[in-house]
């Protein structure tokens, strides 16, 4: 039994890399040669089990970016079992990943979520790694200016290594203390805007918007891979618009 | 003596599942603890040995006896010491007086400050000592030797990583100011640099591994080289942590006994011994995913929990290495690394 589905791949010719490699080879490889789409996707040709032993119909690369200390790690955990677990974190050295699969619109997406360390110097070492990825959410810490600030380096970062079509997606995280928040929602939103991607805040600690960013992201790359000619295309900031909690929102 | 360090090993806190080192093992507590029953009477002969070598000698000598009895393992009692002398810490630190206290005292980079700070609460926050409210709290001393050795070595500053190898120096000696020294000789003199900026050390180990590998488990090489860059996904963290929390504590500090002693050799000697005695399981990974899965699997359970066979399988296992070889590899690596990256620019 195969849940395999005959997807087309998008097109290939979009890769901004010379190097054919760039979405094809990495991921592919393992699973199998022959199921390795040029998108870069990663397709099960045999009954695919996820590590944790889930099926799986289709397989995307996320990547969680940000400086030190904003709240990778959590965010990741928050999502993968639902748990946060204060001051149980060690920092994260080198580069990791978790898979978690998930229900959309009836398909099983599998997300290979990557999280790396956030000190500059280990960057020469995980940026390799962001050619592959499909998404990549760039997070900051509402409570921590300079992880704000250092933002645009990042997006000059993932724009100098990522794939040109990467869904990036920009999270201002600990938006649950109020009390030492120092950058605005405002701030978020103007940034965001300025550079064209959807933006949320998000707290690993409350669970706000957790389940929602990574939800976003994987219905995005779903579409993408899955549309119908006569489909719509998904609107990724409008669906967020649409399902995001904010701080202090009584409705959530 | 003997009783003394039977004790010292095992007066762990039962009823809160706490080992010696402070480290809180909800999960593995009586594996941990059923693997030091056994190992109480390796220590004990070993402390009984180390006692009588070390008697009347107010310095510590290297030759080929003291060599074997590292390797043998160093009891706790005299690990401080043995750490020190060899690795010429020791040394450094009677030439120096009041320098790492200048080092405190001194000015300090906020930058560099804040780089520290934001790790203080993410460094075994499962060790009852270094919790923020503990007493005597380790965190503050973990924050100076950090702090200290950050404007003693300004192209490294600080590099996460850092923060568990002077966190376990400080569990050990109990003593800021000689675990500032042998970060000194471990980051200075013992290790490439796998800590600058550029961490060329780093990504230079990596590959020499990869290499190492080609040789001594051309199965295992022919299943890495699929997979570009899979070297850093699986070996990174061995490497920079120098395997702490990577292997079991025990055996983590036998390791350093030989790395302070031996030098960085042993670094792959541990990584060889992990890979090659579990071949087989490797060789069946099927995707990335799945090697990165096992390299994770490989470093748990009773084959690294044994440290004392663990230890001598390291020096069986791998075959002969050479420092001539490595130092070989290291050149021939680096030299490709630099190649690769200016490509690129």
């Amino acid at each position: 039994m195969s849940r395999k589905k005959t997807v087309k791949a998008k097109g290939s010719s979009k890769s901004p890399k010379a190097s054919p490699s760039s979405a094809s080879g990495r991921t592919g490889k393992g699973l199998s040669a022959a199921a390795a789409a040029s998108s870069g996707l990663v397709y099960p040709s045999r009954p695919s089990i996820s590590n944790s032993g889930e099926f799986y119909d289709i397989s995307f690369k996320v990547m969680l970016v940000g400086d030190s200390g904003v709240g990778k790690t959590c965010l990741l955990v928050r999502f993968k079992d639902g748990a946060f677990l204060a001051g149980s974190f060690i920092s994260t050295v080198g580069i990791d990943f978790r898979n978690k699969v998930m229900s959309i619109d009836a398909v099983k997406v599998k997300l290979q979520i990557w999280d790396t360390a956030g000190q500059e110097r280990f960057r020469s070492v995980t940026h390799a790694y962001y050619r592959d990825a499909h998404a990549l959410l760039l997070l900051y810490d509402v409570t921590n200016k300079a992880s704000f600030d250092n933002i645009r380096a990042w997006l000059t970062e993932i724009h100098e290594y990522a794939q040109q079509d990467v869904v990036v997606m920009l999270l201002g995280n600990k938006a649950d203390s109020t009390h030492n928040r120092v950058v605005k929602r405002e701030e978020g939103e103007k940034l965001a805007k300025e550079f064209g991607v959807p933006f949320m805040e998000t707290s690993a600690k409350s669970g706000l918007n957790v389940e929602l960013a990574f939800t976003a992201v994987a219905k995005e790359l779903k579409h993408r891979t899955m549309k119908e000619p006569d489909e719509p295309k998904f609107q990724l900031q409008e669906y967020v618009d649409k399902e995001m909690r904010t701080v202090g929102c009584c409705s959530s | 003596m003997e009783e003394n360090s039977a004790q010292h090993l095992t007066c762990s806190n039962d009823s809160e599942r706490i080992d010696p080192y402070g480290f809180e093992r909800h999960h593995d507590f009586d594996s941990y603890k059923e693997m030091m029953n056994e190992y109480v009477a390796v220590l004990n002969r070993r402390s009984t040995r180390w006692s009588k070598l070390l008697q009347g000698k107010p310095r510590v000598e290297k030759n080929l006896t003291v060599k074997r009895y590292v390797r043998k393992g160093v009891p706790n009692e005299h690990r401080s010491r043995i750490w020190m002398a060899a690795s010429g810490a020791q040394e450094q630190l009677e030439s120096n007086p009041g320098y790492y206290q200048s080092l405190l005292a001194m000015e300090h980079d906020a930058k560099l400050k804040e780089t520290i700070h934001t790790d203080m609460h993410r460094t075994f926050p499962d060790n009852v000592l270094f919790k923020s409210k503990a007493e005597p709290g380790l965190q503050a001393v973990l924050y100076n030797v950090l702090l200290a050795y950050g404007h003693h070595n300004k192209s490294v500053g600080y590099c996460q990583g850092m923060n568990f190898i002077a966190g376990y120096l400080i569990i050990i000696t109990k003593d800021e100011e000689k675990s500032f020294w042998l970060m000194d000789a471990l980051l200075g003199r013992i290790l490439p640099d796998y800590y600058s900026p550029a961490m060329l050390g780093l990504k230079t180990d990596q590959e020499v591994l990869g290499e190492l590998v080609k040789t001594k488990a051309p199965a295992v090489g022919q299943l890495m080289a699929q997979y570009p860059g899979i070297w850093t996904l699986v070996v990174s963290r061995w490497f920079i942590c120098l395997y702490i929390d990577i292997l079991p504590i025990e055996t983590v500090l036998r390791v350093w006994d030989c790395l302070f002693y031996e030098g960085s050799k042993v670094i792959f000697r541990v990584a060889l011994t992990l890979i090659i005695h579990h071949q087989a399981e490797i060789l069946r990974a099927r995707s990335l995913p799945d090697v990165c899965e096992c390299f994770k699997q490989i470093t748990c359970g009773a084959f690294t929990l044994d440290c004392h066979t663990f230890m001598r399988k390291t020096f069986t296992e791998p075959g002969s290495l050479s420092m001539a070889t490595i130092d070989k590899l290291r050149e021939k690596c680096k030299q490709h690394i630099l190649e690769e990256e200016s490509r690129q620019r």
